[in-house]
């Protein structure tokens, strides 16, 4: 009887469990989110550049609207793919501008070896100007001396 | 119960009990390898060529590069000196056909020589106008 009593006054204890059957699928959900978001970059890693460097440089804020680059033998390459001539940047600088609205969009990253003399370098510096881009000239950041 | 000579079965399984710790150091690790590159750089306006030759003026401050030598309005100076020199300018206190700033170099000129004029020109301010060396 007292046995009984003392059976009924202990709650039963239940255990809650937790369903984890579809953690998986929610993890791979997840993983193939992050890849459809993520962009692929475009600039091309095999471009083999030496960046100038000045105190001046800041963190590029704005997205290019075209990538310009030329290596140290003085190869230029528009977007990624190779170009003959100063011409055919301004060429694809104007098509690539046709239509923007603000000054964000015009923004042209350049990306030229160091050691390239003028006569390379200065043809595409306005090649982009005639085409209408704000030139955005990538270095890298030299420590100030003190 | 078995009959002798039958061969027990055994059913074989994947376990997949695992595969969401998989999925998640997956994450992780794509998480942690990303790298986030920043580009730095200078920004710098040009004019083209027929608003460049319009602000053009006996005035307008030039800087040219010749010989390895900076020289700013024909005065040979060092690249902290040009900083100087353009700073007391005031150029972002100008109108916007005022701030021109010339830049000439000569065949030969190297960009990172190149780079640090445009740099110093940009960064206080100024619009820069390309030149062609006088022949």
């Amino acid at each position: 009887m007292g046995r009984t009593r003392s059976h009924a006054r202990r709650k039963k204890r239940r255990t809650v469990p937790v369903p984890t059957a579809s953690m998986g699928d929610i993890a791979f959900l997840l993983i193939i989110f992050f890849l459809v978001c993520s962009e692929a970059s475009q600039d091309a890693s095999d471009i083999q550049v030496t960046l100038p460097a000045s105190e001046r440089v800041e963190k590029v804020k704005a997205p290019a609207a075209a990538r310009i680059a030329i290596d140290k033998e003085g190869t230029i390459y528009f977007n990624g793919g190779r170009v003959d001539s100063a011409k055919e940047v301004e060429t694809g600088v104007q098509i690539r501008l046709a239509g923007t609205v603000t000054e964000d969009q015009r923004h042209v990253q350049f990306r030229c070896d160091a050691g390239v003399t003028k006569e390379i370098f200065e043809p595409v510096l306005k090649a982009i100007a005639e085409g209408g881009g704000i030139l955005e000239a990538v270095g890298t950041k030299k420590e100030s001396t003190p | 119960m078995a009959r002798r000579g039958e061969k027990k079965r055994r059913e074989g399984g994947i376990p997949t009990d695992s595969f969401s710790d998989i999925a998640f150091l997956l994450i992780i690790y794509f998480l942690v390898a990303t790298t986030l590159v920043r580009l730095q750089a200078i920004t710098t306006e040009m004019p083209s060529g027929d608003k460049s030759a319009q602000a053009q003026s006996e005035k307008t401050p030039i800087v040219n590069l010749r010989g390895g030598e900076v020289f700013f309005n024909d005065a040979p100076v060092t690249f902290p000196a040009l900083e100087e020199r353009l700073a007391a300018l005031d150029l972002p206190a100008r109108v916007p056909e005022k701030r021109v700033v010339m830049l000439e170099s000569a065949t030969g000129t190297p960009y990172d020589t190149y780079f640090q004029a445009l740099a110093a020109i940009s960064g206080n301010g100024g619009v820069v106008a390309l030149v062609d060396e006088e022949k």
